[in-house]
C-alpha cells in the first residue's frame, strides 16, 4: 500500500515536473542505488557513440569512468557502476531534472542562460561553429550564407547565433547529425553548420571523407561541460575533483591523445592556448 | 534541487510569435494531409469492397504497405527518397520552395489515407448487400451506386472513427520535425533552446495540442449529430415507447 501512494506521489512529481523538496542529493543517490545514471549520445563520435564493434563509447564517456567515477566511488564509500542513457539536445535538460540522469556528459556547450537551469563542470573541450561544404563549394565563411540553405542541429546554440546575425539564410533544423548530413550529400541543403569538432567527426566517418570542406573562422565560443542539477555543489565538486586530478596527473590528456591524436577517431590537436587554459582551471590542492 | 518555473519564457521574447508560427504550419500541413488522406482513404476503401478482385487487390496492397511502415520512416522516404527521383531543375526548385514540408504533407496523407481507407471500408462493409442490390435495381451502375448511395452512407457511418483518425493525424503531424518541418512541437523545443525552460515549453504545447483536438472533435461531433442517419447509429435515435 506504502509503494503504491509512493507511485502515485512520483508520478503526480513527474506530470507536474516537480521533484521533492525533501529529495536527497545527487551523492546521496548515488550511495543508494549504487549506479551513476549518465546522459550521453550515440551518434556524436568521438565524444560518444556506438562503435563498429557494437560498443557505446567516446571522450566523454571515458572522462567520467576514468576520472569521476573513481572519486565518486570513494566519496560514497562504496563501487559504483556507470549507467548510460541516451540524451539529445531537446531532451537532455528534462532528464537531468527530472532525476532520470544525474549528469549529461556529452557535447553540451556551457552558456549563460543554461546555467539558469542546470550547473556546469569544469570545460573540458573547447570549440567552435563551422560549416561543412562539398569541396569547392561558395560557402567560405559566416557571411557567405546569406539566402542559403543551411542545416543545423535542433536545440543548438548555432541554430540560434546564426537566426541572429544571418537572418536571411535559410535554416533547416534537425534532430540528429545523420539526417543533417544526408540533406547536405543530397543537395537540400548548402551547408551544415555545427561545431567545428563535430564537423570534423562527421567527416572523419564519411564514405568519400576527401568531398567535404570543413570552412570559415569560429563563429561562436563552444566550451564544453558536463551538465548536472543545480544547486548540488557536492556533486559538482566530486566531479570538478575528478577533472582537476586528471589534469594534474597527466591522464586528462592521455584520454585526449586517445580521440584526437593523430591516431585517434578525429584528429583535433589540442590548441597550446587550449592547453594552457586546462591546466589554469585545476585549481591548487 | 527544486525546479523554478517561469512561465513568462512563453511570452517574452519571440515565444509567441513563434508558437504560432507553430499552430499555423501544425494546421496547414495537417488539413492539407488530411484531404489527401481523405481521398486516397475513400478511393481504396471503396475500391477494396468492390466485385473486381484486381482492384482489391491494388488497394490491399496499398493499404497493408503504407500502415505497416512507421510513419517515420516515410518521412525519411518522402524527403530523402523521393527528390533524387526528380530531375535537377525541379530538385532546386523544390529545395527552395519548403521541399520538407511537402515531403512530410504527402507523408502524413498516404500513410493516414491507408488507415483512413480501413474505417472507410468498415463503413461500407457495414451496410446490407442488399442495399447495395436495390440501388442497382434502380438501373444504377456499380459506380453510380457507390458515389450515390454507399459511399455518402458510409461517410455518415463512420464519423466517429473517422474523428479518431482525424486526431491522430494531427498528432502525428509532429514527427515531420525530424524532417526540420518547424511545427509546433519544433517551436516549442525552440523555445526550449533559447530559455532552457523546458517543463515550461511542453506545456504549452502540450495545452495547444490539447485544445486543438478538442475543437476538432467539438466540430465533428456536431458533424455526427446533424449528419446521423436515424435508426443506423442506435445512440441517436432513441427508443421511443
Amino acid at each position: 500500500m506504502k509503494q503504491t501512494s509512493n507511485l502515485l506521489l512520483t508520478l503526480v512529481f513527474v506530470l507536474v515536473g516537480v521533484t521533492p523538496t525533501l529529495a536527497e542529493t545527487t551523492l546521496e543517490k548515488i550511495a543508494r542505488t549504487g549506479t551513476l545514471a549518465v546522459g550521453t549520445r550515440t551518434g556524436s563520435p568521438p565524444f560518444a557513440y556506438v562503435d563498429k564493434q557494437n560498443e557505446w563509447v567516446g571522450f566523454s564517456i571515458d572522462l567520467v569512468e576514468q576520472l569521476i567515477l573513481p572519486p565518486v566511488a570513494k566519496k560514497v564509500g562504496k563501487p559504483v557502476k556507470l549507467e548510460k542513457k541516451e540524451s539529445t539536445p531537446p531532451t537532455r535538460i528534462p532528464l537531468l531534472t527530472s532525476n532520470a540522469v544525474d549528469m549529461i556528459a556529452e557535447t553540451m556547450t556551457d552558456t549563460r542562460s543554461r546555467r539558469e537551469s542546470v550547473d556546469f563542470s569544469l570545460t573540458f573541450f573547447v570549440t567552435g561553429a563551422q560549416f561543412l561544404v562539398k569541396k569547392g563549394s561558395a560557402i567560405k565563411n559566416i557571411k557567405d550564407i546569406a539566402g542559403k540553405r543551411v542545416a543545423a542541429q535542433q536545440g543548438s546554440t548555432n541554430a540560434k547565433i546564426i537566426r541572429e546575425r544571418v537572418p536571411t539564410a535559410q535554416l533547416r533544423e534537425f534532430p540528429d547529425q545523420p539526417a543533417a548530413f544526408q540533406a547536405l550529400v543530397q543537395r537540400q541543403v548548402d551547408a551544415y553548420t555545427n561545431d567545428g569538432i563535430q564537423l570534423a567527426g562527421l567527416k572523419a566517418k564519411a564514405p568519400n571523407p576527401r568531398d567535404w570542406e570543413i570552412v570559415g573562422d569560429f563563429y561562436s565560443y563552444e566550451p564544453y561541460g558536463m551538465a548536472l542539477r543545480k544547486g548540488d555543489s557536492d556533486f559538482r565538486t566530486a566531479v570538478n575533483n575528478g577533472l582537476m586530478e586528471g589534469i594534474d596527473s597527466g591522464r586528462f590528456f592521455e584520454i585526449y591523445e586517445k580521440w584526437f591524436g593523430p591516431k585517434g577517431e578525429v584528429p583535433y590537436p589540442m590548441s597550446p592556448d587550449v592547453k594552457k587554459f586546462m591546466v589554469y582551471q585545476a585549481v591548487p590542492k | 534541487m527544486n525546479y523554478q518555473f517561469d512561465w513568462s519564457v512563453l511570452w517574452t521574447g519571440q515565444s509567441g510569435q513563434w508558437l504560432l508560427q507553430g499552430v499555423i504550419t501544425t494546421l496547414e500541413i495537417s488539413v492539407l494531409a488530411w484531404l489527401l488522406a481523405g481521398a486516397l482513404g475513400i478511393l481504396s476503401g471503396a475500391l477494396r469492397t468492390l466485385p473486381f478482385p484486381p482492384l482489391r487487390v491494388l488497394a490491399a496492397f496499398y493499404v497493408e504497405f503504407f500502415r505497416n511502415v512507421p510513419l517515420l520512416v516515410w518521412m525519411f522516404f518522402w524527403y530523402f527518397a523521393v527528390p533524387p527521383l526528380l530531375p535537377t531543375p525541379l530538385q532546386d526548385w523544390l529545395f527552395n520552395h519548403g521541399a520538407e514540408f511537402w515531403a512530410g504533407m504527402f507523408a502524413l496523407g498516404v500513410y493516414h489515407g491507408a488507415r483512413f481507407s480501413e474505417v472507410i471500408r468498415s463503413g461500407i462493409q457495414s451496410i446490407s448487400k442488399t442495399q447495395f442490390e436495390a440501388a442497382l435495381s434502380t438501373g444504377l451502375t456499380t459506380a453510380q451506386a457507390y458515389r450515390f448511395v454507399i459511399i455518402p452512407i458510409a461517410l455518415r457511418l463512420i464519423i466517429p472513427p473517422i474523428t479518431n483518425e482525424s486526431l491522430n493525424l494531427l498528432k502525428n503531424s509532429s514527427v515531420a520535425l525530424t524532417i526540420s518541418v518547424a511545427e509546433l512541437t519544433f517551436q516549442t523545443r525552440q523555445i526550449e533552446t533559447y530559455t532552457a525552460k523546458a517543463f515550461e515549453a511542453l506545456t504549452a504545447g502540450t495545452v495547444i495540442y490539447l485544445a486543438l483536438c478538442l475543437s476538432i472533435a467539438f466540430v465533428m461531433a456536431q458533424v455526427e449529430r446533424r449528419f446521423a442517419i436515424p435508426g443506423l447509429i442506435a445512440r441517436v435515435a432513441r427508443p421511443e415507447h
